[in-house]
């Protein structure tokens, strides 16, 4: 990768009271790209997505999107091009689908007060065209048709997906999703893989956390692992995969006994196995606790 | 419930509810009072209670017809074929017995005690009792057959016969309501009957439209009303503006009609921030109380801290910019305070408004002394509270401001619509749902948020305007927290972010006091006692918003059990929705 990266988060720290949940830690996520974010549960993966949003203002450090600083606004960083989704899925319950997605197109819109007010011809055309935008990003996403059906009531797979074209309603230039599979069936998942690679061919970068590695390392194009608040390793999916520091903090197991499953996923996956390719495992910079186990 | 259901078996349903039926026809020719009330020129107990069938068999009315109609409705809803049958003898049931119930409890009372509806001085009179037992049977017989979804008719009308089933609803609707102002007459000491006439002519409309909205007819026409938008309001203000030549054209009830469209406009204003935005509001009537004030000031009015008199329309222009620019300062807090603190938040610029108000801070309220005497409206010479003639027409006095007002509440309404579908109304839903999730979209939430209190406030305030005028004097006492409480009791009971909602529960909350004022002692309670009883049976309101009614009924948006809709938390994949 070459080119400065669209988004940069460096040394980001985040402290709740005497607990450190984010200790430095540095990404850079390139124009295209499809990121992993794996990490044992409470290694701080959501926590680091809400400083990158501005929900946190982050203890210590700085969130660049195109060289320039974010500020800590939710808004202002849609705004300036980043959208999410959330782990426990935060539609609009009790708007239909389409007014979910209508919601997303909220900063995209010149609608003020008084155009509201009065429904002129600039309302109107307004309005039809963050229409027709919700209407393609449903259809995108595989909704087609459902966009008169109250949030609530949609299959949790579908809330899912409203949730991802609802950010996508954003226009953003990187879009975060945290754990867009959880809770999902294996044909779902593989829809939600396909629908990941076509958000990237749309050309937003995409930054996923997800716990189910076969899902990520089949996905990206570069693996970040989080261990208790630290960036532990960081490369390709085939480097990290085989990483034993990864493999005995990330999944709790001896590097042996784990190494068959991951030549299992390999083979699935239609990838070369660790163990089979020369792998080089970057130098991976010390820290403290870094190899401990995931408190799974 | 269940067990209710395991000794209930579908089979019975049927005799259940032919017995019902007609134990209620029965009813209605059985005599209902043992006694004549003597007390009120010996009368009986209205519409002739203790008159027997063989005596006068067409003589039957009020009540009674009530009982006879839901009666033969109900054993012919048992044997015809009817969608959601059971769903519309359950609520066929619920009419018989609140007619039952209301008349009993009111004869007994006034009769002195269960010999009046029962048997004395030789004189027998079970019918009350015999309507209560008909309706439970009803009620029992839906239960047994298995309350049905809601009907929905998808039948698709040309345009001109939904103009005339429009035109047709609307007519209705106001023949009704000028049928419910009426009857009775107005309450107070020289009508005794106004109370229970009333609410027992409410129990049987609330019957049967139930048991039409059962079938699926208000569906049908409320989905008609959507799709002919502007012909239905436009057909809805002419009834509105029908309603002097009605039978409720009185000065009494135009003033009533009047009082109601002022509170309706201030409870629509109040939906935004409540309703739509989702911030509680309970110190809302200040608005109200300053578009009155800055009007009164600007009236000409002896006691006015202006010597200038402002045409009526600058006046309350006026009146609306200075209570939205109160908004935007008590919203202002909602940035940093959340729920249960912005009510505190709000409670207290409403204590505040009122002290001051009391204290005639800046001399501009007029202290305990008020502001009498501002001057009505007039246009074109024409006074607003003097009667009008027009040809040989007279109408009655009160008639002119009522028509100011519906224009007042049709305005307040296009604006509370065209907000509601517009890029700010779904900010203001997005932040009542989920404001973090809002914020996520770039909504810049507290902005939204102090134009929804900026908004609201100035709709009060313009209300406030024409209260000025109408009432002629504006005290701090009007403007108190019970009345706060009142408009946002309208809102909620109407339906939260409804506006028919609104407009029905300010209605309900002016008219139900006025209709009961020979229970006076006991009105609050009464009252009370009725929002309790909404909040558990339909927490949604009575009118309810589309999204409203989705998050708080026992049914999904097309009268879908939630039980049997998805619960988007169960793990392992997609749940298929059951619709
Ligand atoms: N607002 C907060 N206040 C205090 N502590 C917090 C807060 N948010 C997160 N934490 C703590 O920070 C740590 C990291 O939590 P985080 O939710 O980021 O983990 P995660 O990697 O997303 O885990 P999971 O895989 O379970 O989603 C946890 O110990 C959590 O308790
Ligand atoms: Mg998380």
């Amino acid at each position: 990768m070459t080119a400065t990266p669209v988004l940069s988060a460096s040394n980001v720290s985040m402290v709740f009271g005497g607990l450190t949940a984010l200790s430095e830690v540095s990404l850079q996520l390139h124009e295209g790209q499809i990121l992993g974010l794996i990490g044992p549960n409470g290694a701080g993966k959501t926590t680091f997505f809400n400083c990158l949003t501005g929900l946190y203002t982050p203890t210590r450090g700085t969130v660049t999107l195109r060289g320039r600083t974010l500020p800590s606004d939710p808004a202002a960083v849609t705004v300036a091009g980043i959208a999410r989704t959330f782990q426990n899925i935060r539609l609009f319950p009790s708007m239909t689908a389409l007014e979910n997605v209508m919601v997303g197109r909220h900063s995209r819109m010149k609608q003020g007060p008084l155009a509201s007010l009065f429904h002129g011809p600039a309302y109107r055309k307004g309005e039809a065209d963050a229409r027709a935008r919700s209407l393609e990003l449903l259809d995108f996403v595989g909704l087609t048709g459902l966009d008169d059906e109250l949030a609530r009531n949609l299959p949790y797979g579908d809330q899912r997906r409203l949730e991802i074209a609802r950010a996508l309603a954003t226009d953003p230039a990187v879009l975060l999703l945290d754990e867009p599979t959880a809770g999902m069936n294996p044909q779902e998942t593989e829809a939600a893989r396909q629908l990941i690679f076509a958000i990237r061919e749309t050309g937003v970068a995409v930054v996923v956390i997800e716990h189910d590695t076969k899902f990520i390392f089949s996905l990206c194009d570069h693996v970040s692992v989080l261990v208790q608040g630290q960036l532990l390793v960081e490369g390709a999916p085939e480097v990290v995969r085989g990483d034993p520091r990864v493999i005995e903090a990330y999944l709790g197991k001896p590097p042996d006994e784990v190494e068959a499953e991951v030549r299992q996923y390999a083979e699935e996956a239609g990838r070369p196995s660790a163990a089979e390719s020369t792998m080089v495992i970057p130098p991976v910079r010390e820290r403290d606790g870094g190899s401990e186990g995931g408190n799974r | 419930m269940s067990q209710l259901k395991d000794v209930l078996k579908p089979g019975l349903a049927r005799p259940l509810a032919v017995g019902g039926g007609v134990l209620a026809v029965i009813a209605a020719l059985l005599p209902w009072v043992t006694y004549k009330f003597a007390q009120y020129g010996g009368d009986n107990y209205p519409a002739a209670a203790s008159l027997q069938f063989f005596d006068a068999p067409f003589q039957l009315e009020g009540y009674r017809l009530h009982t006879l109609i839901l009666g033969v409705v109900v054993v012919v809803v048992a044997l015809a074929p009817v969608p959601a049958r059971h769903r519309v003898l359950r609520a066929l049931g619920w009419g018989l017995v609140a007619v039952g119930v209301i008349n009993t409890v009111f004869a007994a009372v006034e009769g002195g005690g269960l010999g009046a509806v029962t048997a004395a001085d030789g004189a027998i009179a079970f019918g009350g009792f015999a309507c209560v037992v008909a309706g439970v049977l009803a009620i029992l017989a839906g239960i047994a057959g298995g309350i049905e979804h809601v009907h929905v008719w998808r039948a698709k009308v040309a345009t001109p016969v939904a103009y005339l089933v429009l035109l047709v609803s609307f007519v209705v609707l106001l023949l009704l309501v000028a049928m419910m102002l009426n009857a009775g007459g107005q309450g107070g000491v020289g009508n005794p009957y106004a109370g229970p006439i009333f609410l027992s002519l409410l129990g049987f409309l609330a019957g049967a439209l139930g048991a039409l909205h059962g079938v699926g007819l208000t569906g049908w026409i409320s989905k008609l009303s959507d799709q002919h938008k502007v012909f239905s309001v436009a057909v809805l203000v002419l009834c509105a503006l029908a309603l002097p030549f009605t039978e409720a054209g009185t000065d009494y009830w135009m003033t009533t009609a009047a009082n109601i469209g002022i509170y309706a406009a201030t409870a629509i204003g109040l939906n935004i921030v409540v309703g739509l935005a989702g911030l509680l509001d309970l110190g809302y009537v200040a608005f109200l109380g300053i578009g009155a004030f800055v009007a009164a000031n600007f009236s000409g009015a002896a006691a006015a801290a202006f010597g200038v008199e402002l045409p009526f329309v600058l006046a309350a222009i006026i009146a609306a910019v200075v209570a939205g620019i109160f908004g935007a300062i008590v919203g202002s807090p909602t940035l940093r305070v959340r729920g249960d603190y912005l009510a505190i938040v709000t409670l207290a610029f409403g204590e505040i408004f009122k002290k001051a108000a009391q204290n005639n801070i800046g001399g501009l309220t007029g202290g305990a002394n008020a502001i009498p005497n501002v001057p009505p409206i007039n246009w074109f010479g024409q006074s607003f509270d003097k009667s009008l003639t027009i040809g040989s027409l007279e109408l009655p006095s009160g008639v002119l401001y009522y028509v100011l007002i519906i224009v007042l509440v049709a305005l307040v309404m296009v604006v509370f619509a065209n907000l509601k579908n517009a890029r700010i109304g779904r900010a203001w839903i997005a932040i009542r749902e989920d404001e973090d999730a809002a914020r996520a979209m770039g909504i810049k939430t507290g902005q939204a948020k102090i134009l929804a209190f900026l908004i609201g406030a100035t709709l009060a305030g313009l209300a406030g305007a024409v209260f000025a005028h109408k009432t002629s004097t504006v005290a701090y006492d009007s403007f108190q927290f019970i009345e706060s409480v009142t408009l946002l009791a309208a809102v909620i009971l109407g339906g939260m972010g409804s506006i028919p909602g609104a407009v029905l529960g300010a209605a309900l909350l002016l008219v139900l006091p006025e209709k009961l004022r020979e229970f006076s002692d006991y009105r609050l309670m009464l009252f009370g006692l009725a929002l309790i009883l909404i909040m558990r049976f339909r927490p949604q309101g009575l009118v309810p918003d589309r999204h409203r009614r989705a998050e708080l009924a026992d049914e999904g948006a097309e009268g879908v059990p939630i039980e049997e809709l998805n619960v988007h938390d169960t793990p392992g994949g997609s749940t298929a929705v059951a619709r």
